[in-house]
This record gives structure tokens, sequence and C-alpha cells, in this order.
């Protein structure tokens, strides 16, 4: 029978429950299912190996990622090198590690605050409604009326290159979507009884939205928050790829990435682009796996 | 041919296996649908007739089984056994729909919004029969009309969010009726309905279990639809049958606590605002952590320490079947 | 619904107005005298102070700045979008030029990705917890994490340079005639182009087939005794295909966003490259242009697709 798996399984569960083994759970659920959540934890753990390692790069490379050394050039990786070296000899390992303080801080940081802006204005006008909500709702239409990397790009050539300029780009990019959510969430949420008696006790509104209502709707804003970090991770080195984003001269992984445009070294130098490029699918994966389990784990329509 | 035994389930256990838990939903109930007769099945919300339904049906979720017991189907070719089936198997699907047919409880969401009334009616037709698309046609007009439908010709072709909640539930019904099946399972018909949209889906369930001898199963949580439209009734509490009899013997001559608490619940009318209305004290238990032996000792007036133990069905009379240690001596208290 | 689409128009219109407002705002704040976006510079080399003075008489440059805008947008509606700074070339030249190889490139992406992604997340929903789920699972979390433009350089490494099956890029070289002559350059920036956005439309289908299955009318269709095949796909996929069509109609701004980035890996001559190109020499005007004409892109793709799910979605319709 093919069911046999599934009812060993029962029955497993049967003897169990009938030997009282089975303790009701305790704790938050959500943090349970997410520790269940193979894939999620997977995540984690690669998402804190690469953070960790670029927060303490400085204790993993003795290399600079920035210093020129003509005598050892476009070597192929070795002990010394571990993923080679660059056309003007600069250590590649040391690079990617480097770059990723500045590609995570782009990424994390200006989906944090997205997250911030748009939350916040989300929250404040879906609760109160009237003329600063319609404003608020026509902005970020116009803002998301533009497919993201053109708006992006076209911004980055008004503004200038710069990382502060790319930070500030991709927050105005990034928080019409977290606005929506957050507003949305707060339509359905400002009709439930308990911010109808909240509001009956007199508690400012601002109180009621952020200290109240807010935490109710936390579950969808983080997984927003890591699939937002992906896309703008993601972008980085897209722009970068293309020279646009941060200026050269400050490792990034989209700037280490920038050399494979030449046919030659993506044919010859496979060490200068193949590992941070790796680098970056692993990232942005863990990033999305926790994102999965974060959903998974908030759902409340879901078990198992 | 009225009074015949049409489906009888005995000792029937049904467990869900979620959350890697398992909880024991259906632990062990006995009962009959007889042709031409209404089942009330009541107890609160959790108390396992919902599931007993669906386990009729096999219509259970993936995460559950049914552990032991069995549901025979008697029908006209011999005897079936349902629980023996493939839950999805070709001789499961034609039980369904077409001898066994079942209704739910909200008929907002129990149409598939994409298409039409007609449409969602003629599938079972063209699943159950042999009719062309044009008998069908004629045949869905023609049960929309039973129902009490008006325009039917016209009411075939809308879409269900042009129908109203009672019609809904009509058509759900003539869906239901469509190949005039032996048993009708109703899981609580219209607790998302007006009161006055209730009476008349009875009212029509009633019409057709005269007219056609069907077997009703009505899973309700009023006693007032009870004493209506009943002739048998089963009370569960937590998985088990604490009491069954016909409807005189459980609304008149309650033995179970738990039967007499749930009547003491119900205001009566014309008795004035000054009434005594019990409430059952405490409440239901969390189905992973139950009392041993009576389910409903912990909150039973009359609980002694025989009551760890699970008592046996006895039988008062002939219909009337109850499981207490205490039934006698409470009914001396009357 | 004639009503119905001209109720759309009504929002999208205002719409773009502003945006093109707020564009030709951008157009007015940044370097380069606007003269230069009107006409043929050779033209204008020859002529004199007082000559360009009187031009811009002419050309109503003097005039207030909502008047300019009106000529503007009445300019574009008949067709003139300007000039690019780089060679005065007009606009809508390099819009005819170059729009055709986007369109192409699009296209197949879109119907690619949308035939297989939509069978794949399907499949996935309905063996929900196999193996095969999972292994569907983890590859479209890849196809969403690898930089598109990572997996065209792969791709490009293997199939064009080690392999050499297919051109390393481009479009149209000199002496190409027949499609059988340009169909090896567009099946690389194709194929990667839509691996990628596969992954989105798999992801999202196999959550709405998921929830179409758990609704109440899957049980009343399998309580009619409706056979498997019917209650997943009469049923199921039916209501699940509205939120599908929504997510492809949304996902037109990454289709573009995304063959930005692509073009220029595979030197495809579209939209994007040109785009990109524009950028990089500050030639605002095309800028400017490029990035109008994908929100009109965008707004009328939303349009179709609001279009489109009255006609799937009988609910729709009324409200």
């Amino acid at each position: 029978m093919a069911n046999s798996a599934l009812n060993r399984k029962f029955d497993r569960i049967r003897a169990l429950e009938e030997a009282g083994e089975l303790k009701p759970l305790t704790g938050s659920r959500a943090l349970r299912k997410m520790m269940n959540n193979r894939l999620a934890m997977v995540g984690v753990v690669i998402f804190l190996i690469i953070l960790l390692s670029a927060i303490f790069a400085p204790l993993l490379t003795a290399h600079s990622p920035t210093k020129i050394d003509l005598r050892s050039m476009l070597q192929s990786p070795s002990g010394e090198h571990w993923f080679g070296t660059d056309k003007t000899g600069r250590d590649v390992f040391a690079r990617v590690l480097y770059g990723g303080r500045v590609s995570i801080l782009v990424g994390l940081g200006s989906a944090l605050l997205a997250a911030l802006i748009g939350v916040g204005v989300g929250c404040y006008t879906g609760y109160k409604g009237g003329i600063l909500d319609v404003i608020a709702l026509r902005v970020s239409e116009i803002f998301m009326s533009f497919p993201q990397i053109i708006l992006v790009l076209l911004l980055v050539s008004i503004a200038g290159q710069s990382l502060a300029n790319l930070i500030v780009i991709f927050v105005l990019t990034g928080w019409g979507g977290m606005y929506r959510l957050a507003r949305a969430r707060m339509l359905s949420l400002r009709e439930e009884e308990y911010v109808q008696a909240l509001r009956s006790f007199g508690i400012s509104t601002p109180m009621i939205c952020y200290k109240h209502i807010l935490p109710n709707a936390l579950g969808p804003i983080m997984v927003n928050i890591t699939l937002t970090t992906a896309m703008f991770i993601l972008a980085e080195a897209g722009l970068s790829f293309l020279g646009l984003g941060v200026p050269l001269n400050i490792p990034t992984w989209g700037n280490i990435l920038n050399v494979a445009k030449d046919l030659r070294v993506l044919q010859n130098n496979w060490w200068m682009w193949l590992p941070v490029g790796m680098v970056i699918s692993l990232f942005v994966l863990s990033v999305n796996f926790i994102g999965d389990g974060l959903r998974d784990s908030t759902d409340p329509s879901q078990q198992g | 041919m009225t009074g015949e035994v049409a489906l009888s389930v005995k000792n029937l256990k049904t467990f869900f296996y979620t959350n890697n838990r398992c909880n024991k939903a259906v632990n062990g109930v006995s009962f009959d649908i007889k042709k031409g007769r209404t089942l009330c099945v009541v107890g609160e919300s959790g108390c396992g007739k919902s599931v007993t339904a669906s386990t009729i049906m096999q219509l259970l979720p993936s995460l559950s089984r049914i552990e032991e017991g069995s549901i025979t189907y008697h029908a006209e070719a011999g005897d079936i056994r349902i629980d023996q089936l493939d839950r999805d198997g070709k001789e499961m699907r034609r039980i369904r729909g077409s001898e066994i047919a079942m209704i739910f409880q909200d008929p907002m969401t129990a149409l598939n919004p994409v298409y039409t009334i007609g449409f969602q009616i003629g599938e079972s037709l063209k699943y159950h029969t042999d009719l062309s698309a044009k008998a069908r046609h004629a045949k869905v007009v023609d049960l929309l009309a039973n129902m009490g439908i008006p325009e039917p010709e016209r009411r075939a072709k809308e879409y269900p969010h042009k129908y109203s909640g009672g019609m809904r539930q009509r058509a759900l019904i003539a869906m239901a009726m469509s190949c005039n099946p032996k048993i009708l399972i109703a899981d609580e018909p219209t607790t998302a309905l007006d009161v006055t949209i209730q009476a008349q889906i009875f009212r029509l369930m009633d019409e057709l279990k005269e007219q056609h001898g069907t077997a009703i199963m009505l899973i309700t949580h009023d006693m007032g639809v009870v004493a209506e439209l009943a002739d048998e009734v089963i009370v569960m509490y937590m998985g088990n049958i604490v009491e069954a009899g016909t409807v005189d013997d459980i609304l008149r001559r309650p033995k179970h606590p738990y039967t007499r608490a749930l009547l003491d619940s119900i205001p009566v009318l014309g008795r004035g605002r000054n009434q005594d209305i019990k409430s059952i004290r405490g409440a239901t238990p969390d189905p992973y952590q139950r009392p041993k032996g009576c389910q409903f000792s912990p909150r039973c007036d009359f609980a002694t320490e025989t009551c760890s133990a699970m008592p046996d069905e006895e039988y008062i009379t002939e219909t009337h079947r109850v499981s207490c240690h205490h039934y006698k001596d409470i009914s001396q208290h009357d | 619904m004639l009503t119905f689409i001209i109720r759309r128009l009504l929002i999208v219109i205002p719409m773009l107005l502003v945006i093109s407002f707020l564009v030709y705002l951008g157009l007015e704040l940044t370097p380069g005298d606007a003269v230069s976006h009107m006409i043929d510079p050779e033209a204008a080399s020859q002529m004199s102070p007082a000559q360009f003075e009187a031009l811009r008489e002419a050309l109503g440059l003097n005039k207030s700045f909502l008047e300019r805008y009106a000529t503007w947008v009445y300019n574009m509606l008949h067709g003139d979008f300007g000039r690019s700074l780089s060679g005065g070339v007009p606009i809508s030249e390099i819009f005819l030029d170059r729009l055709p190889a986007t369109l192409e490139l699009s296209f197949l992406a879109l119907l690619f990705s949308t035939v297989i992604g939509c069978s794949l997340g399907t499949i996935s929903a309905l063996k929900r917890g196999t193996a095969t789920d999972s292994s569907l699972t983890v590859i479209g979390m890849l196809g969403v994490s690898i930089p598109e433009f990572f997996f065209g350089l792969v791709s490009i490494l293997i199939f064009a340079l080690h392999l050499r099956w297919l051109p390393v890029g481009g479009r149209l070289m000199p002496g190409y005639e027949t499609f059988l002559d340009r169909a090896p350059h567009i099946i690389l920036p194709a194929l990667v182009l839509s691996l990628m956005m596969t992954a989105g439309v798999m992801r999202y289908s196999r959550a709405a087939m998921l929830d179409s299955l758990s609704r109440e009318f899957i049980r009343t269709a399998r309580s009619k005794g409706l056979p498997e095949w019917r209650i997943n796909f009469v049923h199921g996929f039916r209501v699940a295909l509205t939120p599908v069509v929504v997510l492809i109609g949304f996902r037109l701004p990454t289709l573009i966003g995304g063959s930005v980035i692509i073009e220029e890996v595979f030197q495809w001559p579209g939209i994007g490259s040109e785009f990109i190109g524009a950028v990089r020499g500050a030639d605002y005007p095309l800028v400017m242009m490029i990035a109008l004409f994908s929100v009109f892109a965008v707004l009328m793709a939303s349009l179709i697709v609001d279009v489109l799910t009255a006609i799937i979605d009988p609910r729709v319709r009324l409200s």
C-alpha cells in the first residue's frame, strides 16, 4: 500500500500518545515551527557564517582588499591567495570578505530603512485614513509604477554614483512595497473589536497604532524585510556589475563581479568572478530560506 | 420501507494526526441511519459530530484515518463496507453524490465562485447519470424550481455571488438531491443563515424526506431544531455518544447528565424572563489532555470515583441508550 | 465590460500625466540646454546667438513652464519624443530601432516562464509534501536567489565559450537574412531571462493552487463524487488562475528590469542596453523618455491584467 509510511507514522504517534509521552507544546508556536523548518535553519546557518566572516574579515585574512600588488597579478588560487588575485594583484578572497561588508550593509540597511519609513507611514495613515492616507497612497503608486531597476538607474543618473546615494535610492524605491503591506494590514486590523475598545478608553492614536496594532502585523512585515534584503543585494550586485552602482574603488560583491564583463577574464580567470558569484547566490538563498521559514511559521493557516 | 436501516456505523474510531499529536476525534460511536427518518446529531463544537459525517463520506483530511469499526452502506445490490473502500477510488466516488450526498455549513464558500450554479449542479448529473447535456440542463432547471428558486431558467446561468445565502443553500440542496441519494448528510446547514431562512430550508428537507424516503443525518447544536425535525437523536460529547434515542426519549426523558445540562441551558419561549437558565460549568477539555474514563465527569455534578472508568452503553429501552454510571440515581431526583 | 475598461482608463491617465510631469520637471532641472534636445545639432552649430535666441522664441522655450510642458505632451502625442543628446538622433527613431529586439526577447521569456512556471507550480502543489515538491521548492529558491547576470555569465562560459554551441551575444550580424540565422542568438538570453522568471511564477502558482485547493468548494466538489483530476483542474486550477494572471501582469516590471541587465550581458541591442548606455553617457532626454515609456508599459500591462481578470473571474466584473 502506498500509504504504509504514513500509516506507520500514525501508529507511532498513537502509541506515544497512549503512553502519555506527548506533552502539550509550550513556548512560541512560531519559533517552534521555525526551528523545525530544516531549510530555514540551513538558511540561518549560512547567513550567520557569511555575515560573521564579513564582519570579522581582518581575522580571517591578512591581505588588504584594496592593496595593489603588481608582482602577483592574475594568480590562480593558492595557499597564499585562496581565491587567487585579480588584474592588479589584489587578493580576491579579502575583497570578497570586505566587499560583503558593504554589500550586506547596503542590502540589509536599505531594507531596514525602507521598512522603517514604509511601516511608519503605512501604519499611521492606514489607521487614520483621510487626506494624508490618500496622498501617501498616490505617492507610493507613482514610485511603484516604475520598474524598480529603471527607477534606480534613473535616480543614479540624476544623483550620481556614491554609496550613500545608492542607499537613499534603494530606500526611495523600496519603501512603497512596505508601505502598502503595512497599510493593508492596518485597514483590516483597525476594525477589530479590541481597537474599538482601546479607542473608547481614550488611548492616543500613535499609541494604538504603533504599540497595539503594529505587533499584530509584524509577521508579514518581517517576511517582507527579508525578501527586500534579498532584492537589494541582487540589485546592488547588478548595478555594480554594470558599473553604475557603488563606485568601483570600494570593493563590493557587484564590483568584484564587474571584471567578468571581459570575455577573456570570463574564460581564463574563473577565480576572479565565480567564487564571488556563488557567495552572492548563497547569501541571497539563505535570506530567502529564512524569509520562507518566517512566512510559514507566522502563517496561522498552515499546520503540519 | 420507511424505517429500514440505510447505513449502520459500528464502533467507529477516527483519529487525527496533525502537529505530531494524536487526537481521538471520534472514539467508538455506533448508530443507524434509517430510511425516511431524520437522525439528529447534537453536541457542542469539537465533539466529533462533523468528523463523523466526513468519515461516512470519506472526506477526511490526509492526516487522519479510520482506526477501527465499520461503516456499512446497505445498498439495493448488497452491503458495501465504506470504511474499506479506497478514499478516492472509483467505488467511493460512485457512492458520493449519487447514493450519499452532503450539504455543508457555509453556503457562501461551498460553491465555486467562477462557475454558474447550473454548471455546478449539472456536474453531479454528468458523473452519475447518462443524461445528455440537454436533458441535464432541463433537470437542473427542474431541481432549482423544486427548491423554490424563482425564474430557475435564468438563475441557472448565474454565478454564486448573485445568490443570497438562503438561495445558495437551496442550490446546494438541489445539487445534493440531483441524483436522488438514499442518504443526505447535512452538516449544520443553517448556521450561517437568517432564522426565517432557516425554517424554509428545514421545511424543504422535511418535504424531501416525505417524498423520496431519503434518510437524513442532520448535524446541529440547536435543540430547537432537534425538537422540530428529528425522529431520532444522538448526543455526542468529546468523541463519544453519551445518549441516543428517539426524539421523545431524549427531549422528555433525558438520562445522561450532559443531555440534561444541555436541555437546561436553553431558554423556553413563554416562561418569561425570570426562567432559570443553567450553563454547563467548566469548559470542554483539551482533546490532547482528556480526562480518564467518562469524558464528562470533570464537569458533572454527579461524578464519583466510579466515573474514572469508562461507562458502558446501557439500553434503558429498545431505542434509548445511555452511557453513564449513575443514570438510575440521577433520574430518581425527578 | 466597456464601462469597466473606461473606468480603469480614468485611473491610468491622470497617473501618466503626473508621472510625465515629474519626468518633464526632471528634464528641465538636469544640465543641458533645452534647444539641443529639440533640433538637429549640426544646424545648431552653424547658428549665431541671435538666431539661437530667435529659435528659442520660435520653439516656445521662453514661454512659461506649464505652457512648455503642454507643448511637450502635445509633441509626444504626435510621435515627437525629442532628441538624444548623443548625435541628436530623434528618440522616436531609437525606439523604432531598438524596440523589436526587446519585444522579441521579453515575449519569448514571458511565454516560456508562464508555461513552465505554471505547470511546475501546479505539480508541486498537487504533490505537496513529497520529494518532488521539496526539490522543486529548492530549485525555485535557487532561481530567485542567483543574480541573473551571474547565471547569464555562467551560461555564456559553458555554452558559448567552452562548448561553442551558441554565439556569445549580439543579434543581427552582417549577412544575416533569415530567421534561422538569428535564432541561435536569442536562445541563450531568452532562456536565462525566462528561467529566472520561471522560478517566481512557479512559487506563486504553487501558493495560489494550494490556497485554492484548501477552499470549501473543493470539498463540495469531492462530495459530488467527481474524479480527482476534475477536482484539481476544473475546480482548483481554474480558481488559482486569477492570482496567477495578476502575478504575470505584475511581473512585467520585473521582466523589463531583468531584460535591462540581460541585454547588457548578452550585448542584445534592445531598449535595455540603450538605457544603460544613456545612463552612462548622462543622456538625460533619452533616460527620461525610456523611463517614461517603461511606466507607460507597466500601466498598460496592469490595465490589460485588470481586463483579463474580469474575464476570468465573474466576481470582479460587477464590483
